[in-house]
């Protein structure tokens, strides 16, 4: 059984169709790279996993439990979304760390506030998790600092490391390293890579040609808002069968 | 003489920073829920809200506190108020609060909507309620941006209370007054007029201070 399961799904905002029709299906342990052009939908995509849209139609399951339907309102109360969305992380292309917070807080406060809620886990056991995250990435001398004291590359590990500390099923990224540097994407490529290795389960949408192609083990190319070519990652981006993505590779090898 | 004045001119001023504690201690927290009421997504709400700000922060203080203190008696025969000081003090309180959770809610709303929607989603994506959200991400971040707009209301305040003389509400300007027209055997006496100057220049130097600390406290972070 997949791990995820998208089925169908449909988003327009207005009278413009973000996504049509788009089915595809996650193993656990695997990463899924989705790339394309500005626009092509990607983000939405994930957004609709995140549950920070609401697709129109389709339906999206986690280990064989339906978490969306858009024919049962019954899967989209706000108070079942809230929980659902634990199944999935997401990283943001702006880091979205939260300003006042240190590093180590940054990470530790969601599942704090969970434990608050449900019992179960002592703050201190909840603060060396979170220490150890952020070791993982490489920011141990860190937790201390607040996000404005510390570079792109390193606020994107920390709000890697807040992702994993609600240990998410499938662990989203938006383009994690669009915002970044170029000199800085090396170190946040690096954190995912070693995810992968890891055997985490992941969807990463983006631009980076050569990282999809090594890391992933399944690419989906978008274009306007459909699902153009999926497949093993050599051969979607080295021997594309579609001509829109020939000519998409091709502006990035081109540029 | 001097001693006189002076203890008259603090007793009133004492009662200038009643009605400015109280005004604040009711409206800051009622403009927070004014301004959640016009950034209600049920419109009527929103409306509503907004109307009544439109109102309120469009017509003058000094006509409010009137309204408030004489229409309900003329209307059901006998005044509501409590009579002298007391009576005087609520029907001020109870405007103040009103006009400056109205200005307030506006300086909240802008507040809570430049933290940035990224905030909002970041927490609702790690399973956070909009409560938590609200309670433990953006609220110190609009408490950061609205520091300097909510000093200036604030000194402004200070200031306004001196409106509630209109009802004879016996604040510091109200004591200043007296010893012109005749307070204490001393009329025509105009120094304490000019003094009560001070009191408000002392007060709001170290309000000045105070906001200027809060801010180098929030400095911590951007």
């Amino acid at each position: 059984m997949s791990i995820l399961e998208v089925h169908h799904i449909e988003k327009h905002f207005g009278a413009t169709h973000v996504l049509e029709d788009i089915s595809f299906s996650l193993e656990q342990g695997q990463a899924l790279a989705i790339i394309g052009s500005s626009g092509s939908g990607k983000t939405t995509l994930l957004r609709c996993l995140n549950f920070l849209e609401v697709p129109d139609q389709g339906r999206i399951l986690v280990n064989g439990e339906t978490l969306f339907d858009a024919a049962d309102p019954a899967t989209q109360l706000e108070s079942e979304i809230r929980k659902k969305r634990l199944h999935f992380g997401l990283v943001f292309q702006n880091f979205n760390l939260f300003p006042q917070y240190t590093a180590l807080q940054n990470v530790t406060l969601a599942r704090e506030l969970l434990a608050r809620e449900q019992g179960g886990e002592s703050r201190e056991h909840i603060l060396e998790a979170g220490k150890e995250l952020l070791a993982q990435m490489g920011l141990a001398d860190r937790a201390g600092h607040y996000p404005h004291q510390l570079s792109g590359g390193q606020q994107q590990r920390v709000a890697i490391a807040r992702a994993l500390a609600l240990q998410p099923d499938i662990l989203c990224f938006d383009e994690p390293t669009s915002a970044l540097d170029p000199e800085l994407t090396g170190e946040v490529l690096r954190v995912i890579r070693g995810l992968a290795e890891k055997k985490t389960t992941m969807i990463i949408v983006t631009h980076e040609m050569a990282f999809a192609r090594d890391v992933a083990d399944q690419v989906i190319f978008m274009d306007g808002g459909i699902i153009v070519e999926q497949g093993d990652p050599r051969q979607v981006i080295e021997h594309p069968r579609e001509e829109r993505t020939r000519q998409f590779l091709s502006r990035y090898e081109e540029g | 003489m001097f001693e006189t004045v002076l203890g008259a001119l603090t007793m009133g001023f004492l009662q200038t920073l009643k009605l400015f504690a109280v005004t604040l201690i009711g409206a800051i927290p009622l403009g927070l829920v004014v301004s959640f009421g016009s950034m209600s997504r049920f419109t009527p709400l929103r409306w509503l809200t907004r109307t009544v700000v439109w109102v309120i922060r469009g017509t003058p203080l000094m006509l409010q506190l009137l309204i408030i203190f004489f229409i309900p008696g003329q209307w059901m025969g006998s005044s509501p108020w409590p009579s002298g000081e007391s009576g005087r003090f609520l029907a001020a309180a109870i405007a103040f609060i009103i006009n400056y959770a109205c200005y307030f809610s506006e300086i909240y709303r802008g507040g809570i909507q430049s933290v940035p929607v990224g905030q909002q989603e970041a927490g609702l994506v790690l399973g956070m309620t909009k409560r938590q959200i609200f309670f433990k991400v953006t609220l110190l971040q609009m408490i950061k941006r609205i520091v300097p707009p909510m000093s200036n209301e604030i000194i402004t305040l200070v200031k306004d209370t001196s409106i509630a003389r209109i009802i004879s509400l016996q604040e510091v300007i109200w004591a200043g007054y007296a010893f012109l027209k005749g307070s204490h055997g001393y009329s025509g006496l105009t120094w304490p007029l000019f003094f009560t100057g001070v009191y408000y220049l002392v007060f709001n130097g170290g309000l000045t201070l105070l906001f200027g600390w809060v801010e180098k406290k929030l400095d911590y972070f951007k």
